[in-house]
This record gives C-alpha cells, sequence and structure tokens, in this order.
C-alpha cells in the first residue's frame, strides 16, 4: 500500500511540475469575467449561468486533462525507459498502475476543489448563496464521473498508443453520454439479436448521464441519497473493473 | 551567430504582426464580400432544434439553454435598439414589425433543453403576445406542463389570456393556479375580476402593481413599471382633456398654451392622491417626465410619440 501511496505521490507532483494545474488560472479568469459581465448579458439570472458555465468549464478541463494526461501516464515511462528503474525495485505493476492512477486522481481531485471554489465565490458575489453549497454535490459527481474517464484512459494506454488511447477515450466519454439512448433505441427494436448487442454494449460502457447534474444544481436542486450513493458505488465498482483489465493487461506487456 | 538569431526574431515578430494585420483585414473583406440574404430572412437560422440537440448535448443541456437565453435577449435588444435609430414611433405593444421570427424558437429552445428555466417562459409572456399571440400562449402551456406547481405561470398565462380581451380563459387560468399552495390571494380576486370587470384600467392597475411587486423577473418588473406609466398617464389625459374641454366652454376657444388650464387642472382630484406635475418650462409633464403635446387644432392633449418612455398603444 505504501508503494502505491509513494508512486500516486510522485504522479500527482510530476503534474504539478508539468504545469497541468495551469488551467486554474484559465478557469479563474473564465469565472471572474462571467461573474462581472453575466449580469447585463442574462437580465438577472446570473447565478444560475455561472453554475452551468462553472461545472461545465469544470467537466471540460477535467475531460481533457484525464484524457491528455491519463495516456501519457503509461507510455511516457515507457518512452524514457524509467519503467525498468521502476521495476527493477519492489514494484508490481499491478501497484505501479494504480499508484499513477490515484496520482490522477489526486490532481484531478485538487482541480476540482479549487474550480469549486472559484464557482462558489463567484456565486457568493452575485448574491446566489443558496446555489454556492448546493452546487458541490453536482461537483463530487463530476469528479466521479473523471475518475471514470482516467481509468478508461489508462486501461487504453495499458496496450495502445497516446493518440489512438486519446481518442478512444473521448469516444467512450461521448458514447458514454448517450448509453440511455442506446438502451432506449434496444428497447424499440424488433430482432432479439439487435436487443441483446445494444444491451450489452450499454453495460459494457460507463453510462455517465448518471452522473450529469449541472443542471439541477443550477435550480439549486440535491441528488436524493440513493442517487447519489448508487452514482458512487456504480462508479467504484467500473473503475474496479477497468483497473482490473488494466493491470491485466499490463502485467503481459513486453516493452522491449 | 547573435546577430542571425535577432534577425530570425525580427522576421519572425515581423510574420505575426503582418500576418494577423492581413486576418484583421481580409476578415472585414470576407464578411463585406459575402452575398446579402434577402431581408425576410437577415436573421441566421437555427440549424439545431432544441429537442434534437438535447441528446447531443453530453450534460451541458443548462448550458446551451443559457445560451439560447442571452441569444433570445440580445436578439430582441438589437432589434428594439436598431428600430429606435431610425423610426420615432416605436410600439411596444407591437413588435410584428422588427421581424423577430427566430424569438419564438430561441425561446422554446431554451425551454426544451432546461424545462423548468421559468424566466424563459415569464420573459415570453411579456415580450411574445407584441409579436404573436398564439406563441406566447404556446409558451406558457409549454412552461405550465413541465412547472404545474408555478402559480407565476398561470398568472402569466392569464395575463396573456388578459390581453387578448378573453376574459373567461383568462378567469379559469386565475382560477387554477389560485388553487396552487402558496398563490397569493391575488389569483383568486382575478379569477372572479375577470368575468365581471375584465376590461377596466383598475384591472389592469391591479394586474401590474402585482407583477411590479411580486415577479423576481427584472423584465417583467420593467414592463409592468411601464404599463404603470402608462395608465397614469391614461388617467392624467383623461382628466386633461376634461379641463380643456370646460376651458372651450367658458372662452369659446380652445387653450393657447398649459398656463390657461392649469389652475383648471389644480381643481381635479386625481386617483390615489396624484396630482399633475409641470417642469420649469411650464409643461405639464407626462409620468415618464416629458411633456404632454397640446394639440391646438383639435383641442386635445397626448403623449410625445418621440420621446415619451411611455408605451404607445
Amino acid at each position: 500500500m505504501y508503494r502505491i501511496f509513494s508512486i500516486a505521490r510522485n504522479t500527482f507532483r510530476e503534474a504539478v511540475r508539468d504545469r497541468v494545474l495551469y488551467n486554474l488560472v484559465l478557469f479563474v479568469l473564465l469565472i471572474t469575467a462571467s461573474a462581472i459581465f453575466l449580469g447585463e448579458l442574462t437580465a438577472g439570472h446570473e447565478a444560475r449561468t455561472i453554475v452551468n458555465l462553472g461545472l461545465s468549464a469544470m467537466l471540460v478541463f477535467g475531460v481533457f486533462t484525464a484524457i491528455f494526461v491519463g495516456v501519457s501516464l503509461v507510455s511516457k515511462e515507457i518512452e524514457k525507459r524509467t519503467v525498468f528503474a521502476i521495476f527493477a525495485k519492489p514494484i508490481g505493476r499491478g501497484e505501479f498502475l494504480v499508484g499513477k492512477y490515484l496520482g490522477l486522481c489526486l490532481t484531478l481531485l485538487v482541480n476540482v476543489l479549487v474550480m469549486g471554489a472559484g464557482v462558489s465565490l463567484a456565486l457568493l458575489w452575485v448574491g446566489g448563496a443558496n446555489l454556492a453549497a448546493s452546487v458541490w454535490a453536482a461537483i463530487l459527481l463530476i469528479f466521479f464521473e473523471l475518475a471514470i474517464l482516467t481509468a478508461v484512459a489508462i486501461l487504453f494506454s495499458s496496450f495502445s498508443s497516446p493518440a489512438l488511447s486519446a481518442l478512444l477515450t473521448f469516444f467512450v466519454f461521448i458514447i458514454g453520454h448517450f448509453s440511455q439512448s442506446l438502451r432506449d433505441f434496444a428497447e424499440n427494436l424488433g430482432s432479439a439479436g439487435a436487443k441483446v448487442f445494444f444491451n450489452a454494449i450499454y453495460y459494457l460502457l460507463p453510462n455517465l448521464s448518471f452522473f450529469s447534474f449541472i443542471t439541477n444544481a443550477a435550480h439549486g436542486d440535491l441528488p436524493n441519497a440513493r442517487m447519489l450513493a448508487g452514482a458512487i458505488f456504480y462508479a467504484v465498482c467500473y473503475i474496479a473493473v477497468l483497473l482490473a483489465a488494466a493491470i491485466l493487461i499490463f502485467s503481459r506487456r513486453n516493452f522491449k | 551567430m547573435k546577430f542571425v538569431q535577432s534577425k530570425q526574431t525580427l522576421a519572425a515578430l515581423a510574420v505575426i504582426v503582418f500576418g494577423f494585420a492581413g486576418v484583421f483585414a481580409l476578415s472585414g473583406f470576407v464578411e463585406k464580400a459575402r452575398p446579402p440574404l434577402p431581408a425576410g430572412f437577415e436573421d441566421e437560422d437555427l440549424a439545431l432544434q432544441g429537442a434534437r440537440l438535447k441528446g447531443f448535448s453530453l450534460g451541458f443541456e443548462g448550458l446551451l439553454a443559457d445560451w439560447y437565453w442571452m441569444r433570445a435577449l440580445q436578439y430582441i435588444g438589437a432589434k428594439v435598439i436598431r428600430d429606435r435609430e431610425t423610426n420615432d414611433n416605436f410600439n411596444l405593444e407591437n413588435m410584428s414589425g422588427l421581424n423577430p421570427r427566430l424569438l419564438y424558437p430561441l425561446l422554446d429552445n431554451a425551454s426544451t433543453l432546461d424545462p423548468r428555466f421559468v424566466a424563459v417562459y415569464s420573459y415570453g409572456a411579456v415580450i411574445l403576445p407584441a409579436i404573436d399571440r398564439r406563441q406566447a400562449v404556446k409558451l406558457l402551456e409549454k412552461g405550465i406542463a413541465n412547472n404545474s406547481n408555478e402559480w407565476r405561470l398561470y398568472e402569466q398565462l392569464g395575463y396573456i389570456y388578459w390581453r387578448l380581451d378573453d376574459y373567461e380563459r383568462a378567469a379559469e387560468t386565475y382560477g387554477k393556479g389560485a388553487k396552487i399552495s402558496g398563490a397569493p390571494p391575488f389569483m383568486l380576486m382575478m379569477a372572479s375580476k375577470m368575468k365581471s370587470a375584465g376590461g377596466d384600467r383598475e384591472t389592469a392597475r391591479a394586474i401590474y402593481e402585482q407583477m411590479f411587486n411580486e415577479s423576481p423577473d427584472r423584465q417583467v418588473k420593467e414592463n409592468a413599471a411601464l404599463h404603470l406609466l402608462e395608465l397614469d398617464s391614461s388617467e392624467e389625459l383623461d382628466a386633461i382633456r376634461s379641463a380643456l374641454q370646460s376651458f372651450r366652454e367658458k372662452t369659446n376657444r380652445c387653450a393657447s398654451g398649459w398656463r390657461e388650464v392649469l389652475p383648471l387642472l389644480q381643481t381635479i382630484k386625481l386617483p390615489r392622491n396624484k396630482s399633475f406635475r409641470v417642469d420649469k418650462a411650464g409643461n405639464l409633464i407626462d409620468p415618464s417626465g416629458t411633456p404632454y403635446i397640446l394639440d391646438k387644432e383639435k383641442c386635445d392633449a397626448r403623449l410625445d410619440e418621440k420621446t415619451t418612455k411611455i408605451p404607445l398603444k
């Protein structure tokens, strides 16, 4: 366990050194400008727009960080040959992969926490104090969506090139938001074979719409405990499956 | 070596500066060179419909709804400003001349993407009746279907029916809204008043005062305030006309200026203990602060169409 945390800590440090957290500056500028200018543009409904804009930007920035940093986590170590130095020590391939994953999750957590604080402060500034606290449930769900995407990125990068992994992970993000439509489509199909096929895809790909709560958060809604717990357990189960598959593939990979 | 490097830097900077200048100039050139659209289609078309867009929104439907909301505000705002620059007789009560054909689709898209975005329906209730009342009713009915516990939407639909002089439906709508928990006693009062005195000025005042005092929406408040000014000026104009008539009966001629009728006007009591206002030049001014016009030929008074802020019918 200690070894995993050491790798996670180093991955986080590396992300900070690589200026991954610089996107926070852009985010802060975006939110500040929104807080100042949206009052006129939205005819007094700036609080809900700050929630929509802030949380959507948080998701977009997070998705790009998860994809581009996630796919390069393993490949960079292989390219630089540092992977040999790591595995010369008593560290298993599984521990290495899980450590890398947790390190990036920590980076994303810092990202969403700072961004969330920015959104809350902007809401307080424009007089949306009632939304400043309720957005945090939606932020928690965004973090778990990003955690799933990071695991997807690591799975693809365990056997594919960084460019292809990034593309595939991005596709999973898009299809993940359509999975409910896939299921509805399967229900309306006459053919039993097609039904089985689309249902299989539905269960195989992550249903990221479980984590979409931005529009509700803009109305001050809070997810009920069942929904929140269900979504978090779904994410944990899905991440476990993805990491297990990634470890399975990575442990058989030849670095030469 | 250093000389070569600085030469390269200078060349690169020159390319950046001149390149951007070229891009800037060409943007304007291409924009102007584009063949113009027919007058009726000068707005861009909505390539995407809200219902379809919702499926592709990747969880960002709230943000897209906000975008359509802001577009709707800018769209109608820009048209009104443009029209006011060229047309002195801007009419808040009938904006169909502005060709605002995209307003309904914009509001419809915003409310499809976020059906609980109540401000969209409220804005539609205020602006759409001046463009297409059928669309205004349709939008409000959609709002009620999606937010059946929002009594304000019933109030706004009742208001549209009232403006359509359909007092029967207005009464029915106010009545339905009155049954929702949290609805103010005003709703029940309106439900009964619509049938007996739907066309009265006092009914109109009660509606706009309620909107002005209770609406959380800035647009609705501003619109209600203008309509209240309009009602005040109607009361003032009634009194002024009566004073002008009395003056003519006494002197056998029309008043040559406001100073001649002011003593008569001071004897008239305006509702709610209001009194006439006169500016430094001795002109009688309307509730928005603009002098009334005295039409000596017709011996009549009216609002100054060019400068008054009061909506003209």
